[in-house]
């Protein structure tokens, strides 16, 4: 057996004493063996040319490790494609597979709302070979159809790997389908083989479910909020400072009671885009129903939230006084900082926030972050810049790789986690999963975000 | 309609059942997959998964991977992880996507072999099959690889040294009074509240020694599993690898299921018998539901059909037992079977809403996915 040391971060001497570690690293790691991780410093100084080998995703195998099922598997937790895929009312979908992809559903059908929306074909050998069971989907369809009491609004047709490798054409069977029953029936690519592709699953799936959309009539006062499954919390500024600019109808997907009720989507005069891998879909609506899209990003910095309103008020030519949220999230944020001045967090990628930009803010706030567990993505060393000058020894782990197998708490002890994976990591500190399926957001995403950190760590201080 | 299902989620794939063969024995497991089979996997049909640190990854396959038939850039990431884990096999599982492009596990097997100096074995699952078959692949090769091979006699998983020389010295002489028990995985073990259950169970019955190959023994015991005095099968995926042994070391083998380790099972007897019972209908995996079976007929004359999503072995199975592979054909079984009574998953009943007669749930993890204790 190979027993080479792990390349590691060569922190050794800051190491604390193994009775530090939570019960499980002190049991279970082998004092040889460590997880690789970088300091923003190195991180920065090697620039994003040269990234380490270990941070990059498909150079390595994949340690699919507690931390990461939240966020890295398919479906398995909050809105993976099969969830997202049933964002429009009234429809429910069919999942065209081996029976592996559609294990984890049995968890999502006792979700609430999807317990009989969920329905599956199950594929075989002689499926592989023949492509038959391309065949059987229209009958399938039509079986569903007829046997719901509450007929649905639109089938949705989720394909996976298999059918990614076999090129299937699923918009002619889509199409074949929907000429059975007369009501839509769309495509939906669970194809994660695809994940870092053009067009990978997520990105795919928001198409998808806009697709239906066909050009209306066009209202000035209508805006439609793209990107995410669930709404914004109900007192984001974001609505309001809308309706300042004259907006009289905020749509999103996930506040749309009735399958016309989102084909009325079609008649905003713009959409907002909240998630990055909704611009592919906004960009296709763009081109077939002429609505023009801009995009705002979830920022945890309070100057850069007020700059994003401004830059957006400017491209629509309005102005927004935005002034008493700023001032409501900046005295959450000293209230809280009064109460724990000395924090140290450690932040994951498993929660409402990017890692970095989170990061970055509450360093900013005057707080610590002692790690930060996420993939670097290329636009991270924006943030990571900064970083490294604000805290150089911050630490860098990515989640999926392999020797994260050997994590030690006590490298870095931690006061509170953020995301379900950095929880996974410290178990002995607070935790403040923050992934709730309603999206934080604007000013009001800070103020919810310092008053949930505080939540948990009273419950945090009694429990101890 | 064939193949589709409207009110039953999927079992657990043949995948998840041989992961879970290979989970404790301290090897490195590879799933062949892009990252969805190893997150349904680890999420969902690895209860232990989430109380230990097994060391289980997925490839990270992306289409170009597939489409080119990288195997050379899957070996290179393989070896990187041995230099980096510490682990004493490899396993490598399949998925639906070396499925479909033909994965040649022969090759990759040996490929891995060369590069890394790891012992290797491949499964050829394809995520299309259940669980069970998973189980069963798995364990044959499991016994085929390293039973009497004396690769790891001197050091089991953990690194200890084996119990006696005896144990390293390479004898095929039978250990008396051991027993080792096959097909023993969360998948078809009901749940008990403490780990060692069933350890404890058979000790009590006079065994000194107990192999549960898959849920607590090292790779050092399935090395010497050729010196059990006898094998018990508690699940039919466990048969074929009992009767490997059997005919190449003279095991010799019962299939039965320890029935008093499941949790309320003295309360699920007594609900059998508050009533006169006259056609039962028990759904479960063969073993255990047949040794059920046996229990209830001792107290009662009701006629016991014993049905099956899973394996129905032959040698184990009565005139009358289905094997159940359609929704449809389930639904039938019970509106025209006649049954006052059924014993299984409670999963199932969604799709028989009709059904009046009573219902006593036995739970069964390859099919809900859920723990109960």
């Amino acid at each position: 057996m190979n027993n080479t040391a792990v390349e590691t971060d060569n922190k050794a001497s800051d190491m604390q004493s193994p009775a530090e570690s939570c019960v499980s690293c002190y049991k279970e790691n082998d004092a040889s063996r460590r997880a690789f991780c970088l300091t923003a410093e190195e991180l920065v100084k090697a620039g994003k040319d040269a990234l380490a080998d270990e941070m990059i995703i498909n150079r390595n195998l994949i340690y699919s490790s507690p931390a990461t099922l939240a966020f890295n598997s398919p479906g398995a937790q909050g809105f993976g494609v099969k969830r997202a895929g049933l964002a429009i009312p009234g429809s429910v979908m069919l999942l065209v597979a081996p029976g592996c992809c559609g294990r984890n559903t049995t968890i999502l059908s006792e979700l609430g709302g999807y317990s009989d929306r969920f329905y599956y074909l199950m594929m075989d050998e002689t499926d592989i070979v023949t492509g038959r069971h391309l065949k059987k989907i229209p009958q399938a369809v039509q079986e569903i159809y007829d046997g719901r009491e509450e007929k649905p609004s639109v089938v949705m047709i989720c394909i996976t790997c298999v059918d990614a490798l076999l090129g299937t054409d699923m918009d002619r069977v889509c199409k074949k389908a929907q000429d059975a029953v007369g009501i839509p029936v769309l495509p939906c690519y669970m194809y994660a083989l695809t994940r870092e592709g053009r067009k990978p699953p997520m990105v795919h799936v928001r198409q998808s479910i806009y697709s239906l959309l066909e050009p209306r009539k066009k209202k000035s006062t209508s805006v439609n909020l793209l990107g995410h499954f669930a709404p914004l919390i109900d007192d984001c500024e974001l609505y309001e400072l809308l309706r300042q600019a004259g907006v009289k109808t905020i749509r999103e997907i996930s506040r749309c009671e009735s399958y016309e009720e989102y084909l009325s989507m079609a008649e905003a005069n713009f959409n907002l885009v909240l998630d990055a891998e909704a611009r592919y879909a906004a960009e296709d609506i763009r081109k077939r129903l002429n609505i023009p899209w801009i995009e705002l990003t979830r920022l945890y910095q309070m100057d850069k939230i007020a700059r994003q309103y401004e830059l957006f008020a400017a491209a629509i030519g309005v102005k927004m006084d935005d002034s008493v949220y700023r001032a409501q999230a900046e005295a959450a944020v000293e209230d809280f900082r009064k109460k724990y001045p000395k924090l140290t967090f450690s932040v994951g990628e498993g929660c409402n926030s990017n890692a970095f930009e989170l990061s970055l803010a509450l360093l900013r706030y005057g707080f610590s972050v002692a790690e930060i567990f996420s993939s670097i993505g290329e636009n991270d060393f924006l943030y990571l810049e900064k970083i490294a000058k604000l805290s150089p020894q911050t630490r860098v782990y990515s989640n999926l790789e392999p020797t994260m197998i050997y994590y030690d708490c006590s490298e870095a002890p931690a006061d509170i986690t953020i995301g379900k994976d950095a929880a996974y990591y410290h178990p002995e500190a607070a935790h403040l999963e923050w992934s709730d399926d309603i999206q934080p957001f604007g000013y009001a995403g800070v103020r919810h975000f310092f008053t949930a950190c505080e939540e948990v760590l009273e419950i945090h201080k009694y429990t101890m | 309609m064939k193949g589709l299902r409207k009110y039953i989620a999927p079992f657990a794939p043949d995948q998840s059942g041989a992961t879970a063969v290979f989970c404790e024995l301290g090897g490195l497991v590879i799933i062949l997959d892009a990252g969805g089979c190893a997150g349904n996997v680890c999420g969902f049909d690895e209860p232990r998964w989430f109380d230990s640190k097994s060391a289980i990854f997925s490839a990270g396959l992306r289409d170009m991977d597939a489409i080119l038939g990288r195997d050379d850039k899957l070996v290179e990431k393989i070896a990187k992880a041995c230099e980096k884990i510490d682990g004493n096999f490899v396993a490598v599982i399949g998925t639906p996507v070396p499925a479909v492009i033909g994965t040649d596990y022969s090759a990759l097997k040996r490929m891995i072999e060369k590069k890394t100096g790891f012992p290797t074995v491949t499964v050829d699952t394809n995520g299309m099959e259940l669980y069970d078959d998973g189980v069963k692949k798995a364990s044959l090769e499991l016994f085929r690889t390293f039973t009497g091979k004396n690769i790891f006699t001197r050091k089991d998983a953990s690194g200890q040294q084996a119990e006696t020389q005896s144990d390293s010295d390479g004898s095929t002489e039978v250990l008396p009074g051991t027993l080792g028990i096959i097909g023993a995985t969360p998948m078809d073990v009901v749940e008990t509240a403490e780990p060692d259950a069933l350890a404890r169970y058979y000790k009590e019955k006079g065994w000194q020694q107990v192999f549960i190959y898959g849920m607590g023994t090292g790779l050092a015991d399935v090395e010497r599993a050729h010196r059990a005095e006898k094998n018990l099968v508690i699940a039919p995926a466990g048969l074929a690898a009992a009767k490997y042994l059997e005919k190449k070391y003279g095991t010799p083998y019962e299939a039965a299921y320890p029935l008093e380790t499941i949790p309320g099972f003295e309360t699920l007897m007594e609900e059998v018998g508050k009533k006169e019972r006259k056609k039962i209908l028990i759904v479960h995996q063969q073993v255990l539901a047949n040794s059920l079976r046996e229990a209830i007929r001792e107290s009662s004359e009701a006629e016991i059909t014993v049905a099956s999503w899973f394996m129905l072995e032959k040698e184990l199975r009565e005139e009358g037992d289905v094997h159940l592979k359609e929704e449809d054909q389930w639904m039938s079984l019970v509106r025209d079977g006649g049954y006052d009574l059924i014993i299984g998953e409670s999963l199932f009943m969604r799709a028989v809403p009709e059904y009046a007669g009573d219902f006593l749930p036995l739970s069964h993890f390859a099919v809900s996915g859920k723990r109960h204790v």
